[in-house]
């Protein structure tokens, strides 16, 4: 590219690492804001399930409901990780950009062009339901080849980052020396590229029985949600917020002055990555017992709360060694890294919770509080690591209060709604209570009101999530130069840092 | 010795060969079936037997690779070059304008899986010539040591098919989104955003050929917006459907009329 590019032609063809990850994080701030703005118009409904009169039915229910997950993960939570892990990894592991820096850039381009694929099938009356009832049937394909590129970018970009852990370190740093966020990428990819694979194969086999001719078909196009659930639930979603425990490895014993357990720390990691494997929980080739009723299923859902133990563990050493020196300029990533550890660990007690057949919390709302939490986690983890790692991304000193502000508020709203979820899951409320709508709600019980703090809840969330886009533009408009090494830290990440802006 | 990640990997494997083993003991597998991969009894409940097994072989094959490459770490790959020095970790890449132009074609492809197979075969050629271009940009940047050269010679064997090939991609896609857009409009909508859509790019050319010295930035995000905005509006509109189309008469020689929805 010669010296007088334009700015539009520097944007389109940049392979700068520090540049795609503020694409990542600035579309994925927008994902996220979409995802909680229909989860908060799904829940709106909610309050009066017998007449679900404001969006015309429970097909339109369905749609904003299937939209706010499908969006939460692959739309917000994965962009956002790969965003951080675009800018950082690099950096900890001494490589002077991502491996593969051009398939980097495709990556997102592709997940871009998805994500818009995807939004505008869902805006369009397509969406993950059965086509037929208020859904046509063309706009549902459009949805399904959006969320196929979506995984295509997420993959594409995620083998950049593994690719750069491995191979891309420099010299003298062995696998078992790389900072804790590079490490959980590391067991966080490897998890991903062995189940975005068979998501992958999931749409192509719902796509293909929606648009093939009858001879091949399947007999999963009444039931696609049904064939993707399993990528928005109970184990899998410990795979979205595995690079959580690398992000608050990295921040709290910095913050404290203290060494980590690393040992204790990668194996927590590599243990709830491995239990965590989801992509045999699915419930439509279910038979007989279902799937997560089966031994495997449970004794995974417990252990994954050992997991989260084990590195609680870890970290609390540190705690317990440092915790005199704590510096107060780190108050915010490390307050946010706490908040992010307590919501994961509430997420994987409730995933041992759904999993005990005597309380009989399959398919209630139990089911999506577990999710909430988790997701959450990994959201307020991810603000905390943007404040930890925010002059890295935004070659800017990075202003810490709105940061705080949004984790906070997604922690309280997202934690809410997990909440009232979880309660009403325990009085029997349906996951989608869009099914059946005179039989879902409980008319005059304490759902009603448990509901309407699921609307404050995300509202909350919402407005964080506004806080957090705004915040981000005024950061990256800031004339403030970045530190080069504001908290002390001594991983490679912080020993180049001077004159990135 | 066994390297860290060799070590991740096996570990992976390992585990999760005993956890098919044991989803498929507790899932009615029988006393053979789980340990043979079913050759001699049942395995129990397939799909999570079946996928455990992927796993294990998966993290199993990436296993050996990290022991045969030792992590890839660049003390053992510069022994294995006999070189005193590890090698760079990365030889600098630059920009590339091809990522962005293969995954737009990408997106026109799967688009064309749903709407219509010219759209597919459109996106399908996008993809290959983004291919064959950045190919030629790898080659051309290890052609010599200067880009400024490297990027004229790759220049001069480019130049005269990108730039015909490109306009003639630009001009299909633009008439096709417009066509969906006009389509799905009512028969007066349809002759009014025909009219809207002409006067204002005569309008914006006009004003444009004014001011010679418009700063170039601004020039291209117009016309970028504008563009993704046909595409948007033509996606939109393809998704909706056409406006009906009736026969007069009902047989297929007779006049179509067309009429609102």
């Amino acid at each position: 590219m010669s010296e007088n590019t334009t700015v539009i032609e520097r944007a389109v063809t940049t392979t700068d690492p520090a540049l795609l990850s503020r694409y990542w994080i600035g579309a994925a701030g927008l994902g996220l804001f979409l995802s909680i703005g229909v989860g908060f118009l799904a829940a709106l409904e909610r309050l009066d399930l017998s007449t679900a009169s404001i969006f015309d039915g429970a097909d339109v229910i369905f749609q904003l409901w299937s939209a706010h997950r499908v969006g939460l993960v692959l739309l917000a939570v994965l962009p956002l990780i790969l965003g951080l892990a675009t800018a950082v990894v690099p950096r900890q592991v001494g490589a002077s950009s991502l491996v593969f820096p051009r398939m980097a850039a495709a990556g997102f381009w592709v997940w871009l062009f998805g994500a818009a694929i995807t939004v505008t099938g869902f805006a369009v009356d397509g969406g993950v339901g059965a086509p037929g009832a208020t859904s046509q049937t063309q706009a549902v394909a459009i949805t399904l080849v959006g969320i196929m590129m979506v995984l295509l970018g997420i993959g594409a970009t995620t083998i950049c980052v593994l690719t750069t852990v491995v191979a891309g370190r420099s010299s003298g740093m062995s696998l078992g020396d790389v900072p804790a966020f590079s490490w959980s990428m590391l067991v966080a990819g490897t998890m991903w590229m062995l189940t975005l694979p068979v998501l992958m194969g999931n749409l192509l086999l719902v796509y293909v029985d929606l648009r093939g001719r009858s001879a091949v078909r399947f007999g999963a196009e009444e039931a696609i949600w049904e064939q993707l659930s399993w990528a928005f639930t109970n184990p899998q979603v410990y795979l979205w917020a595995l690079p959580l425990l690398g992000i608050v490895a990295d921040i709290i014993p910095v913050s404290v002055k203290a060494k980590l357990n690393t040992n204790r720390m990668f194996g927590a990691i590599c243990l709830l990555g491995f239990v965590g494997f989801g992509a045999y929980a699915q419930t439509y080739f279910d038979l007989g017992t279902p799937v997560r009723q089966e031994a495997f299923s449970v004794v995974a859902a417990f252990v994954a709360v050992l997991a989260m133990l084990m590195a609680l563990g870890a970290l609390a050493g540190s705690l317990r060694n440092g915790a005199k020196e704590t510096d107060a300029s780190s108050a915010t990533p490390l307050v946010l890294a706490m908040l992010s550890l307590l919501l994961l660990l509430v997420g994987t007690v409730v995933g041992a919770l759904n999993a005990v057949e005597s309380l009989d919390l399959a398919g209630t709302s139990a089911i999506g509080a577990q999710m909430i939490f988790t997701l959450a986690a990994m959201l307020v983890g991810m603000v905390a690591g943007l404040s930890w790692w925010g002059d890295l991304v935004a070659g800017r000193a990075t202003p810490q209060r709105p940061l705080l502000i949004t984790g906070l508020l997604l922690t309280l709203g997202l934690g809410l709604v997990g909440v009232a979820d979880l309660i009403n899951g325990f009085n029997g409320l349906n996951d989608f209570t869009g099914a059946v709508l005179s039989e879902a709600g409980n008319s005059g019980s304490a759902v009603d009101t448990l509901n309407l703090i699921v609307v404050i809840g995300l509202g909350m969330a919402l407005v964080g999530a506004l806080n957090g886009m705004i915040s981000g533009c005024q950061h990256l408009r800031s004339s403030e130069p970045a530190v080069a090494n504001p908290w002390g830290g001594t991983t490679l990440e912080w020993s180049d840092n001077e004159g990135s802006a | 010795m066994l390297t860290k990640g060799t070590k991740f990997w096996l570990a992976l494997c390992l585990a999760a060969m005993v956890a098919a083993a044991f989803a498929g003991y507790t899932t009615g597998g029988d006393e053979t079936g789980p340990l043979t991969l079913g050759w001699k009894g049942a395995v129990g409940n397939h799909i999570v037997y079946g996928t455990l097994m992927m796993m294990s072989a998966a993290t199993g094959l990436l296993a050996m690779l990290a022991s045969a490459f030792r992590d890839a770490d660049a003390d053992a790959v510069a022994q294995l070059l006999e070189t005193e020095d590890a090698p760079d970790a990365q030889i600098k890449t630059g920009p590339s304008v091809w990522p962005v132009i293969g995954a737009a074609g990408f997106a026109v492809m799967m688009l064309g899986l749903v709407l219509h197979p010219a759209v597919f075969v459109a996106g399908l050629l996008i993809v290959v010539a983004m291919g064959i271009e950045w190919t030629m940009t790898n080659w051309s940047e290890k052609l010599t040591g200067d880009p400024v050269r490297n990027r004229e010679m790759r220049e001069n064997l480019l130049r005269p098919i990108e730039i015909p090939l490109l306009s003639l991609v630009g001009i299909g896609v633009l008439v096709l989104a417009v066509s969906r857009i006009l389509l799905a409009s009512s028969v007066n909508g349809a002759v009014i955003v025909a009219t809207v859509v002409g006067v204002g790019i005569f309008a914006l050319a006009f004003f444009v050929s004014t001011r010679p010295t418009l700063p170039r930035a601004l020039l291209q995000g117009v016309l970028a917006l504008g563009f993704v905005a046909i595409i948007v509006g033509g996606i939109v509109a393809a998704a909706n459907g056409e406006r009906e189309f009736h026969q007069k008469g009902g047989t297929s020689n007779d006049t179509l009329v067309e009429t609102d929805h």
